[in-house]
C-alpha cells in the first residue's frame, strides 16, 4: 500500500487525468441514486475508508488525527458493508423517504506513486443533503485517495476524508463523502 | 415564566405525563440555565484527557463557557473561559497544553490557575486601577469521581458524594470493573436541533425505542439478526437523584451491539469474573446486559457500547453533543481501537444507531412550533404502577426495563431544581442505602 504522506509526484497524463476524473464521478453518481451495493463493487477489498475528526488547537500544540482516535469513519470492507445492510433491511425508518444528495467532485489532482499500479488523487467533495421538508446541510471535505489498477479497472483503496467542519454541524453523517 | 412559576404543573406523575412547553418555551430555557445548570455538578472532563501539568479542555456548563486545566500539583481547576475586561473568551482553542491563556483583544494574560496574570501594556494603567486577584474569572468547585472530572459554580450546592449518593453503587460496575478507566482521543461534536432533554431522556430510560427504532442499526452491527422480543421479567429502572439507569441482567446485549466478538470475549472471560468478584453476581449480570444511563443533569453513558457523552444546552430547540470513547486502561491496545471502532460504528454522527435518534429528537423538538400541537400533553405512563422494592438494588426501583419511571423522575428532579430557592427545598425522593445525606 502507498504511504499517504509520501513526497511527489509525477503528474499523470491527460488521459489518466481523465479517466480518474470519470471514476469520481460515476462514484459519486451511485452515492447520490444510493447504488450502494455497486459502490461497494468499486473499492478493493482492502479498503480503507478513514474521515478523523478534526482537532481545534492551537497551532503550537497541533496533532495530526490517526486511525487510533475517535473518527466519524474509520472503515474496512466490513463496516462499510455494515452500513449499506442498514439501508438494506427495510427497517431503516429514518432513511424512508429517502435523503436527497449531490456530491459535487472538483480539483481533482492525479499523481504517479512508487507503485505503477496505484495513483494518489486528490480532489475536493462538495456535498449537499437535503431532507424531510426543508432540512439543507452542506458539507465540504478534502479527499486524499489511493486508486489502484486491478485487472484493468480503477478501484479505490484507500479514502482519507478532512471535513472543514470543527463542530459537525448537524445531526447526521447518512452520506458517504 | 416568573420566579412564582410551579414548575411540578408541567408534569404529572399520577397520570403520566409531560407539559411539552418544557421543550420549547425561551422563559423555561432561561430558568433552566439559571436554576439547573449555575448549581447542578457538571460533566468536565475525564482525567485522562488533561493528565499532565497545563493541559486544558474548553467546555461548557450551561452556556456558560469554562476551562478545566491541569494544575502542577495534579489538581483541576474550572473557570469561566470570559476576560473580565470587555468579556471575550480568551480560549479559542478546544484542548491542548499551555502556561498561559492570553485574551486576543487587549493582551490580557490568565495562568494555568485562572488567575489573572501580567496585561499587555501594562504601564497604560495606574497603581491601584486594578485588583487582579478580584477580576480573575469566576472559578467553579471542582471535585471527580472515579476519573471522571465534575464541577459546580454554586457554593451551596450538596458535594459531589451526596449529588452522586447511592447512584455510585451502580456507576462502579463502569468505571471501576478493571482499574481506571481512559478516554479514547478525539471527543467528536455535533450539533442536533433538538431540546437537551430529549437526548438525556432517551438514555435515562428509553430501552422501548431500541426495539423499534433501532432495527436497521442493530441488525447492520448483529449479522442482520435484529433484537429478540422484549423481556420484561428480571429488568430495571433504578433513579437516584434524578439520574438512571435502565438495565436488563441477562448479559451481553449492549456488548454485541460494539460488534466486535472479542469485546464480547474479554467481557465474558476477563470483566464479568472481575465484576463477580467485587461487586457480586447481579452486578456482573447487569453490566453488558441492554442498559443506558443518564446523570442529571446533562450526561449519559452505555455500559458495553462504551459511548459516553454530554448534552450541551444550545437554547431550547438545539443541543451540542460531544461524544467519548471509554475504555479500562489496562485493556490490550489494539482491543481498545476495537471497542472505540465499534462505539463510533454505531454512536457517532455516522453511527448506524446514533442516526436514527437524532431524527426522533429532532422532530419531538420541532413539532412544537404549532401552538395547539405544544398544549397537547406526552404520555410519560408506561409502567407506572411497576414500583417494587429490592433487595439488593438501590435508589428508586421499577421493575421492567421498558417502562418510563426513569423519565418521571428525572423531571421531577429537574422540577424540584425549578422550583428550588434554595438547597434546603430540594427533598431527596429515595432512601439512601450506602450514602449518608445531609438530608
Amino acid at each position: 500500500m502507498t504511504n499517504l504522506s509520501e513526497k511527489p509526484a509525477v503528474p499523470a497524463s491527460m488521459e489518466l487525468t481523465f479517466e480518474v476524473e470519470q471514476f469520481l464521478y460515476k462514484e459519486a453518481r451511485l452515492l447520490d441514486t444510493e447504488e450502494f451495493h455497486i459502490w461497494l463493487g468499486l473499492l478493493t477489498e482492502d479498503i480503507h475508508y478513514w474521515m478523523p475528526y478534526r482537532y481545534q488547537r492551537y497551532r503550537k500544540n497541533h496533532v495530526e488525527p490517526t486511525v487510533n482516535d475517535q473518527s466519524y469513519y474509520n472503515d474496512n470492507m466490513h463496516n462499510l458493508e455494515r452500513r449499506v445492510l442498514r439501508n438494506d433491511t427495510g427497517t431503516c425508518w429514518s432513511e424512508d423517504p429517502a435523503t436527497r444528495s449531490s456530491h459535487v467532485i472538483s480539483n481533482i489532482e492525479v499523481e504517479h506513486t512508487d507503485n505503477p499500479n496505484e495513483y494518489r488523487v486528490y480532489s475536493l467533495t462538495t456535498v449537499n443533503r437535503n431532507m424531510n421538508e426543508d432540512e439543507e446541510h452542506l458539507m465540504v471535505g478534502h479527499r486524499t485517495d489511493i486508486l489502484r489498477r486491478v485487472d484493468g479497472q480503477l478501484k479505490l483503496a484507500k479514502r482519507k476524508i478532512i471535513l472543514d467542519q470543527n463542530i459537525f454541524m448537524n445531526k447526521s453523517l447518512n452520506v458517504f463523502l | 415564566m416568573s420566579n412564582n412559576t410551579d414548575y411540578h404543573q408541567f408534569i404529572d406523575n399520577e397520570e403520566g405525563w409531560v407539559d411539552r412547553r418544557i421543550f420549547w418555551e425561551e422563559e423555561i430555557y432561561e430558568q433552566e440555565l439559571k436554576q439547573i445548570f449555575a448549581k447542578s455538578w457538571q460533566f468536565i472532563a475525564h482525567d485522562s484527557m488533561i493528565p499532565n501539568a497545563n493541559d486544558f479542555y474548553t467546555t461548557y456548563m450551561g452556556e456558560d463557557g469554562v476551562i478545566g486545566a491541569r494544575q502542577k500539583d495534579g489538581s483541576v481547576k474550572v473557570f469561566l473561559n470570559s476576560c473580565p475586561h470587555r468579556g471575550n473568551k480568551f480560549c479559542f482553542a478546544d484542548e491542548g497544553n499551555t502556561r498561559s491563556f492570553i485574551c486576543n483583544y487587549h493582551g490580557w494574560s490568565f495562568g494555568i490557575d485562572g488567575k489573572l496574570g501580567a496585561l499587555a501594556n501594562e504601564h497604560v494603567y495606574d497603581e491601584g486601577d486594578i485588583d487582579k486577584e478580584k477580576w480573575s474569572p469566576k472559578q467553579a468547585r471542582v471535585d471527580s469521581y472515579k476519573g471522571l472530572i465534575f464541577a459546580t459554580f454554586d457554593e451551596n450546592a450538596p458535594t459531589l458524594d451526596e449529588w452522586l449518593g447511592d447512584f455510585k453503587w451502580y456507576m462502579d460496575m463502569m468505571f471501576d470493573n478493571d482499574g481506571e478507566t481512559e478516554f479514547i482521543n478525539g471527543g467528536i461534536k455535533s450539533y442536533v436541533n433538538a431540546n437537551w432533554k430529549f437526548g438525556v431522556e432517551n438514555f435515562i430510560g428509553d430501552a422501548y425505542h431500541a426495539l423499534w427504532n433501532h432495527d436497521s442499526g442493530l441488525k447492520a452491527m448483529n449479522n442482520g439478526e435484529g433484537f429478540g422480543p422484549a423481556v420484561t421479567e428480571n429488568s430495571f429502572h433504578a433513579s437516584v437523584n434524578g439520574h438512571g439507569w435502565e438495565f436488563g441482567t441477562d448479559g451481553y446485549a449492549d456488548v454485541i451491539i460494539n460488534g466486535s466478538e472479542r469485546w464480547v470475549e474479554y467481557v465474558r472471560d476477563v470483566l464479568k469474573p472481575k465484576i463477580k468478584d467485587k461487586y457480586g453476581e447481579l452486578r456482573s449480570n447487569i453490566f453488558g446486559s441492554l442498559a443506558s444511563v443518564s446523570l442529571f443533569p446533562n450526561i449519559s453513558f452505555l455500559p458495553g457500547i462504551q459511548t459516553f457523552r454530554v448534552w450541551l444546552p444550545r437554547g431550547p430547540k438545539k443541543l451540542e453533543l460531544r461524544i467519548f470513547t471509554i475504555v479500562n486502561k489496562n485493556m490490550p491496545e489494539d482491543l481498545k481501537q476495537e471497542v472505540n471502532n465499534g462505539c463510533m460504528m454505531t454512536f457517532n454522527p455516522a453511527g448506524v444507531l446514533e442516526m436514527d435518534d437524532g431524527e426522533n429528537w429532532e422532530g419531538n423538538t420541532a413539532v412544537n412550533k404549532g401552538y395547539l400541537t405544544r398544549l397537547e400533553k406526552l404520555h410519560y405512563g408506561c409502567g407506572i404502577t411497576r414500583e417494587i422494592e429490592h433487595e439488593e438494588l438501590p435508589g428508586i426501583i421499577y421493575k421492567g426495563q421498558f417502562n418510563d419511571a426513569n423519565q418521571r423522575h428525572f423531571y421531577t428532579r429537574w422540577a424540584d431544581l425549578m422550583n428550588a430557592d434554595s438547597w434546603d427545598d430540594v427533598p431527596t425522593r429515595y432512601t439512601p442505602r450506602h450514602t449518608k445525606t445531609t438530608k
